[in-house]
């Protein structure tokens, strides 16, 4: 198991290094000029040559990479081109905002569709299967955008249950926190709920239909137990895989949520940083959403191998 | 109503010949009210004094800006564009960034909603009598956040801070060929006098609130200013979150009449579909900046009010005048003819815009000369000059142009338009930093397209876009359009102080712009501030500058 760990660990270190050179020399391509970005097109071009050498943008390409990676190694983020501040707490803001709001949608998202994905198998071919299937995909094929203006003109704007805005008020406590983050987490429910009950609902009905769930049944253990001990534990093997592979997603994807419910999370943070050049920002946020994901799929394949032995004894020869 | 000759010919015995001249064009109604009161007050004449003159020429007296009158206290929340960096005066040129700034400092005078330049924290002012030297007289008593006495010292350093080539500023460009690092300079405490490289009939406007970046700062500023917001304004700062928002309170130690609002609050957005939703939900009063395409939802709203300042906004068409085929200016004059500019202002901008004239003199400015004919879509005039420059087969064309506002849509109308007398126009649709590039020939698909749209935002005078974009030294003449005699023409029409004199020089430049049509303007939109119903006292600009001190609650 150790060596399965470390394995994987050292995938994800070599993970990294390639998404540092990625998203450092991408962001070099990207066309325009930092200092006339952020001066403006009126500046004179002395003035934008001058805060260019200030920035170190005249460096050499590996001499720049060299020295921000080093430093990010240690800690170091740099400071915002942009808002002329350390990176770091911007960025570990809008990772907080992130992983709060995407721990409200997980905890919503995960128990429902696993929930919708059992009792669709249980009844598998009955209408609440067709009913929980079909609702499932519709919502997951709806944009984001088009199910978050909804639910804002429902409950934002004719029955006024719910803010809009996602920013809650300073000082806000958790509860305050979550009556902010319900309405953004809800397109997300939704677009995650057909996905993760399909995957349960197809692992549930091979577990359903496999010889050791036959055999449990003939052998005469109650129907429950059968479900409890033998089938979940198999069929929703899957679904972990799939819920591990959306944390990305989640924490650092959310853009157009975030965006139409004025959410300081990293998802926007990387895109305004894309739009303005600020590429230390951009570089940080990206490094920090691929550490995220790192870990979460790390752990994710440290539980699957946990819960099927077979992944522990491949992974072990 | 009569004319009081004798308290009339009392008034007009101090004045100088060239005001006069626009005392006699108020009488004989060659010059409107509205071009009497701008043009008056540019000259530095007050605008109770104007109104004094209004009432003897037997023409009743001028408006006044009156406050809400409704309940002091008030909070005002603002939804703002996102300033899209750390906050500085000098240098800012994005609306979140200048309204920010706006809400604690000011400007030596206000170029307001009416597009009246009025005193600020310059009392009055005079020029030379050739306009090469403006004599500014500084409000007493007015004191910065920090404490200390507002004096000459300050606005000197300003303005020296602001055309210094070190200082990235975009006010250099408004200043070009205009005023120098070291032309301030200070007569006494509360005396200034700007010495200009060449005679500016337009200058008051040019140390206005509509040169965004002349904002009074004090002597000692060296940047950093989100940790002071040293400014001299109604509101102080309360708090500032970058990305986030702003809170300010009433500056209970202002200069003049105190704000009437407790606390205005400034809401960061990134979009502006968010910033509808949320005035709709009632969690914002006012959207600063309302894009007529994008928010045609609110415009038709009964719970909302639109404030709607005409503007010289514009998105510019350039046809580069120095390759092919709009070397010849006959294709040039052909492509202009196929627009429908009563169609862009219908139908694109809702009725909230005016239509160009393929000059950057729009209706708004006095010195248009409303005697130039107004060009209008010919097909068929088109089609001919098509023919006379060898092009009756078509040509293929690209145009580049920028992800901005309702760019895309124009594009797409002119690519319809221009097919009908057969040109094949590909469009090419960029981000703003992509279009933009370096900024620099050879290095920029905006200075280097052969067919480009571009915005420019508002200014208060023409000037900026002559020297910026039209004439032949100019750094963004994306047209390349190069002529010395509308050179000539434009140095002529900056430095005329009179009014009339201004519009005749404007009558020939806008005739020279026609016959050559380096540029397309098709229409000046108007600046759009939504405002919920019950709030009222807010005042908006051409320059998306908001005014909120007389602002309240019914």
């Amino acid at each position: 198991m150790l060596h399965y760990i470390a394995r994987r660990f050292a995938l994800s270190l070599v993970t990294l290094f390639v998404l540092s050179l990625l998203i450092f020399f991408l962001g070099q391509v990207l066309p325009g000029n930092v200092g006339r970005f952020l001066l403006g097109p009126d500046a004179d071009q002395q003035a934008v040559e001058m805060l260019n050498h200030q920035l170190g943008l005249d460096r050499p390409l590996l001499v720049q990479y060299g020295t921000w990676i080093w430093r990010f190694v240690q800690g170091d983020m740099g400071e915002s081109y942009v808002y002329r501040t350390p990176v770091v707490a911007f960025v570990s803001q809008a990772l907080l905002h992130s992983l709060k709001l995407a721990a409200v949608a997980f905890l919503i998202v995960v128990p429902l569709g696993i929930m919708g994905g059992i009792i669709a198998a249980l009844k598998v071919n009955r209408p609440l299967d067709r009913i929980i299937s079909l609702g499932g995909l519709t919502a997951t094929v709806l944009p984001e955008f088009v199910t978050a203006i909804l639910l804002i003109l429902i409950f934002g704007i004719w029955l006024r249950w719910l803010p809009i805005s996602a920013a809650w008020p300073d000082g806000a406590g958790a509860l305050g926190q979550l009556h902010y983050l319900i309405l953004p987490a809800m397109p997300l429910v939704l677009v995650l709920f057909g996905y993760i009950a399909r995957m349960a609902r197809a692992g549930m009905i091979e577990a359903l239909d496999s010889d050791y769930t036959r055999t449990a049944v003939l052998k005469g253990l109650p129907w429950r137990l059968v479900i409890w001990r033998h089938v979940l534990r198999n069929g929703l093997l899957p679904t972990i895989a799939v819920v591990a592979t959306q944390t990305g997603y989640l924490v650092g994807g959310l853009l157009i949520v975030e965006t139409l419910f004025r959410y300081q999370g990293i998802g926007s943070l990387i895109f305004n940083a894309a739009r303005g050049r600020d590429f230390p920002m951009l570089e940080a946020s990206v490094m920090v959403i691929g550490v995220t994901y790192a870990v979460a799929t790390l752990l994710a394949d440290l539980l699957y191998s946990f819960l099927n032995p077979r992944i522990r004894m491949v992974s072990s020869r | 109503m009569t004319r009081n000759i004798k308290l009339l010919d009392t008034f007009r015995s101090n004045l100088t010949p060239i005001e006069n001249h626009l005392v006699d064009g108020y009488l004989y109604g060659r010059v409107g009210r509205r071009e009497f009161l701008r043009h008056g007050s540019l000259l530095g004449l007050s605008l109770p004094f104007l109104g004094r003159v209004a009432l003897a020429a037997g023409f009743g007296a001028t408006p006044s800006m009156a406050r809400a009158g409704d309940q002091p206290g008030a909070t005002i929340r603002v939804a703002l564009q996102a300033p899209t960096g750390a906050i500085n005066p000098l240098t800012n040129g994005d609306e979140g960034g200048i309204v920010m700034a706006q809400q604690v400092a000011e400007f030596l005078c206000i170029d307001g909603t009416d597009r009246v330049v009025r005193p600020c924290l310059a009392t009055s002012w005079k020029p030379n009598q050739d306009g090469t030297v403006w004599t500014f007289t500084l409000r007493k008593g007015v004191k910065f956040h920090s404490g200390a006495e507002m004096r000459a010292d300050d606005v000197v350093a300003t303005f020296d801070r602001v055309v210094d080539p070190q200082s990235g500023s975009n006010a250099r460009m408004v200043f070009k060929g205009v005023l120098q690092k070291g032309a301030t300079r200070k007569v006494d405490d509360y005396t200034i006098e700007f010495h200009l490289d060449s005679p500016s009939g337009n200058f008051p406007y040019l140390v206005s609130s509509a040169n965004y970046n002349a904002v009074i700062l004090p002597a000692s500023y060296a940047g950093g200013f989100e940790k002071t917001w040293d400014g001299t304004g109604p509101f102080r700062i309360e708090k500032y979150t970058q990305k986030v928002g702003a809170n300010f309170v009433r500056n209970d130690d202002y200069w003049g009449s105190k704000s009437l609002p407790a606390r205005t609050e400034f809401i960061f957005f990134t979009d502006i579909q968010p910033q509808i939703l949320a005035l709709q939900a009632g969690q914002v009063d006012i959207i600063n900046s309302l894009p007529a395409v994008s928010g045609v939802a609110l415009l038709s709203d009964p719970n909302v009010d639109i404030l709607s300042v005409n503007s010289a906004a514009h998105q510019l068409v350039h046809l580069r005048c120095d390759v092919e085929p709009f070397k010849d200016p006959r294709v040039r004059r052909a492509v202009a003819l196929c627009l429908d500019r009563e169609k862009l202002v219908k139908g694109l901008m809702k009725g909230r815009a005016m239509v160009g004239n393929d000059s950057p003199f729009a209706p708004v400015y006095p010195s248009t000369d409303p005697t130039v004919p107004q060009r209008k879509r010919d097909v068929a005039q088109a089609k001919e000059l098509m023919k006379a420059a060898g092009l009756e087969n078509g040509v293929q064309l690209t145009l580049t142009t920028m992800q901005y506002l309702e760019i895309p849509e124009y594009a797409q109308l002119i690519q319809g338009w221009v097919k009908e007398i057969g040109v094949d126009l590909k469009l090419k649709i960029m981000d703003w930093t992509s279009y933009v590039g370096d900024a620099a020939l050879g290095k920029s698909p905006w200075l280097d397209a052969t067919m480009g749209i571009t915005p420019w935002y508002h200014r208060g005078v023409p000037n900026y876009y002559f020297t910026a974009a039209l004439m032949s030294d100019s750094p963004y003449n994306a047209a390349h359009f190069k002529s010395e005699q509308f050179d000539t023409l434009t140095k002529s029409y900056f430095a005329t102080l009179d009014l009339e004199a201004q519009r005749a020089v404007a009558g020939k430049i806008e005739r020279l712009l026609l016959d050559e049509t380096p540029n397309l303007y098709g229409y000046f939109y108007n600046n759009l501030t939504a405002v919920k119903k019950g709030v009222v006292g807010v005042e908006s600009n051409a320059m998306h500058q908001l005014f909120l001190q007389n602002a309240g609650k019914a």
